[in-house]
């Protein structure tokens, strides 16, 4: 009785399936585990310093549009934080008036809403001319 | 003696790169899509790379979210089910009916072997209009409709069905099973080839219609994945790698399917094509 | 589940009305009573093609001879849409594409021929060469266009890329969008595409004819060239004639690639009866015109696929009973 089990379990037509299933079914466990939507990252001024008092913008992208999801400013150690992302593709652009702004980070994540920390800090730079 | 085994050994290695030079060709063009879709760079920049650079995941993602893909996803998974059951229902009810004797039955075999001489393509306007006046525009039904039924199909299961002794039919009946049961417990039982056979061709073709839902379906929500496929390349043409994750997307199920049916696919194709 | 031992009686013994359910019938009665059945089972598969096979055929040919709109009666006009046609410059075109199409078939089973024999030779791997050749003609076409199509690419496809890097060209080639070029590249795609088919239906053949046949002629001192022509050719040629219908039936069906590689253009060089027929039928909203067509093209279908049969020597469903 068990030896059949075993034997239906790893013909091809029930075990890829099977593991298709298996996977699937995993991945949204991850998913739904980390999908809330937090956003961390670091803002350096020119000087290579955590730059504090920085106002950081997140805009959500699509093939043809990009619009504004919300503005946050930077604590004392130049850190910042967005909670409510929703999106799976997001540019973030940090700027401070008298100091410069930063070029345009873009995020890809694998899900929408993923937590994210950014491995690269935001570089604020001055102006050119 | 070893003369001719050199030359042997020659002749098969001018075999092999031959093969290997056919086999490149066929495969090249999956190759290019899916660094294409990897990593999109051959879009904007020329002269492209040979080898995937900086390759990513994220036009997949794209693809996921941003085309309803799940929805057409889901479209064509229905409209296969649909397909898949009725035929293997349809089909085997036929082809157990003609494996019995009976006055017309010269007649349905010779309607339907020309049947198979009028392809779908023959069909497409007189479809459509029966379709509308049915009222099943835009829905599953009308999708799977014209594929509830496959002639080669009929034949797979009859040749199958007359290789089944007769001592057992007829042992069958005198325990008083019904013609359907007979069908369910015996003949199907006995076929399982025929029904793999049957499962795979139809899901393999109404998975790839193409020109029947282009025809029944306008609304955006009930296209399939061809359809899907056929829009974005026609809203996005090439500005991004995600059409090509699409594709591979797309290609994917069936690549794997063929993969792991491969002896099915085979057989239904040949015995199909010889007229049963 | 009785079994076949205990009861090897013929079905003389059983129609006696020994079932159940027939135990107090006649034999007339159950023998309506099974006729009435088989109808039933046969009637869902019949259903389905009256329905999608044969109804439309008889209706195409009544709509080809109207005046067909959906506001008002249709009106008969005999065969004016047949006259239109024959001033149709884009019928006489798409025409020429269709029978183009067809003349590509037999360099497909050519390929095809040389690729079966090479498989059957019984070189080691010869499963993967077979699968890797077979694995394109189970693919969504409309997936297969948009790859050739990104391949043909002017600006940045890959074969001109390779033309260019070999110095055999200087400026891009527009593929898909030259006259010359364009139904050509849609070609060599469907070639791609069912290389596969041809292949499988070959091997088949080939598989089917008796060794000892070569065993026979090498002892009679045949040559591997006279035993091709003289033994593998003969017993392949319903194959060969099966993979030829099938390259004919693909011209008349082949509307996924040319609607996504180049929709029919650049004016109408690489238009197929069949895509015309759609863009009469769905684009122009002439549904009685391209009904007049469709049936233009059946009868092209029909009469070619007659008249290889007769060349091919009558019965090509004679695969199973070869030598």
């Amino acid at each position: 009785m068990r030896s059949t089990f075993l034997r239906i379990l790893r013909h091809r037509f029930v075990a890829v399936p099977l593991l298709i299933v298996v996977a699937v079914l995993g991945w949204n466990a991850y998913v739904v585990t980390h999908n809330d939507g937090i956003v961390r990252g670091v803002v350096l001024g020119p000087d290579g310093r955590p730059l504090a008092g920085a106002t950081v913008t997140m805009m959500e992208q699509n093939f043809t549009t990009n619009s504004d999801r919300g503005k946050t400013m930077t604590r004392a150690d130049g850190a910042f934080e967005f909670t409510d992302n929703r999106s799976h593709n997001i540019q973030l652009r940090a700027e401070k008036p008298g100091v410069g702004r930063s070029g345009l980070v873009v995020v890809r994540l694998y899900f929408r809403a993923q937590d994210v920390t950014l491995r690269e800090p935001l570089r604020v730079t001055k102006p050119a001319g | 003696m070893i003369k001719k085994r050199t030359r042997r050994t020659w002749t098969h290695a001018s075999l092999h790169l031959a093969m290997l030079a056919v086999s490149f060709c066929m495969l090249l063009p999956f190759y290019w899509v899916l660094k294409t879709s990897l990593t999109g760079e051959n879009i904007f920049v020329y002269p492209p790379s040979i080898v995937p650079v900086h390759p990513h995941l994220f036009y997949y993602i794209d693809v996921w979210y941003y085309i309803p893909f799940p929805r057409y996803l889901l479209n064509s998974v229905v409209v296969s089910v649909l397909s898949i059951a009725a035929n293997v229902v349809f089909n085997a009810l036929a082809a157990y009916a003609l494996t019995r004797h009976f006055r017309g039955r010269g007649a349905v075999i010779t309607v339907l072997l020309s049947c198979m001489m009028i392809p779908f393509q023959t069909t497409i306007v007189p479809a459509y209009l029966i379709t509308a006046k049915l009222g099943l525009l835009d829905s599953y039904l009308g999708l799977a409709l014209p594929t509830f039924s496959t002639i080669v199909c009929i034949f797979v299961y009859k040749a199958s069905f007359e290789a089944v002794p007769r001592s057992l039919i007829d042992a069958a009946r005198i325990d008083g099973l019904s013609e359907l049961q007979i069908i369910r417990r015996i003949m199907l039982p006995l076929s399982t080839s025929a029904v793999a056979t049957n499962i795979v061709l139809s899901f393999i073709w109404s998975w790839n219609n193409f020109l029947w839902p282009l025809i029944v379906v306008r609304d955006p929500l009930m296209q399939t994945l061809p359809l899907g496929l056929s829009r974005f390349l026609s809203y996005h043409e090439n500005t991004t790698g995600a059409l090509y994750a699409f594709c591979i997307m797309v290609l994917a199920p069936g690549i794997l399917l063929f993969l792991m049916a491969q002896k099915e696919f085979i057989r239904g194709l040949t015995s199909g094509a010889t007229k049963g | 589940m009785a079994t076949a031992v205990d009861f090897p009686a013929a079905s003389e013994a059983t129609s006696g009305a020994v079932g159940k359910r027939a135990r107090h019938a006649r034999p007339g009665v159950r023998r309506r009573r099974e006729m009435l059945l088989v109808w039933v089972f046969l009637l869902p598969s019949l259903a389905v093609f009256f329905l999608y096979r044969i109804l439309p055929l008889v209706w195409n040919a009544v709509l080809s001879a109207q005046q067909f709109s959906l506001f008002a009666p249709s009106q008969w006009i005999g065969l004016d849409h047949y006259r239109e046609m024959v001033d149709d410059p884009v019928f006489w075109t798409s025409l020429r594409n269709t029978l183009l199409f067809m003349a590509s078939a037999p360099v497909g089973i050519l390929l095809a021929l040389a690729i079966s024999l090479i498989v059957n030779a019984g070189i080691r791997g010869r499963d993967v060469y077979r699968t890797i050749v077979f694995l394109s003609y189970p693919l969504m076409t409309v997936a297969v266009g948009i790859i050739w199509r990104w391949m043909y690419d002017e600006k940045v496809g890959l074969f001109n890329y390779v033309l260019r890097s070999l110095h055999l060209i200087d400026t891009p080639l527009p593929f898909l969008q030259s006259f010359e070029l364009a139904l050509p590249s849609v070609l060599i795609a469907n070639v791609w595409q069912i290389l596969g088919f041809y292949m499988i239906i070959l091997l088949a053949g080939l598989q089917g004819i008796p060794q000892n046949l070569y065993e026979a002629a090498s002892i009679d001192g045949a040559s591997p060239r006279q035993q091709f022509f003289r033994i593998t050719l003969p017993l392949l040629r319903p194959s060969l004639f099966l993979a030829f219908v099938i390259g004919i039936m693909t011209s008349f069906t082949s509307f996924d690639l040319v609607y996504v590689m180049t929709q029919g253009g650049p004016s109408h060089q690489s238009e197929l009866l069949i895509t015309y027929i759609y863009k009469a039928a769905f684009e122009l909203s002439r549904i009685d015109y391209a009904a007049a067509l469709t049936i233009v093209q059946f009868a092209l279908l029909v009469t070619l696929t007659w008249a290889g049969n007769r060349l091919a020597g009558g019965d090509a469903g004679a695969v199973e009973s070869g030598a």
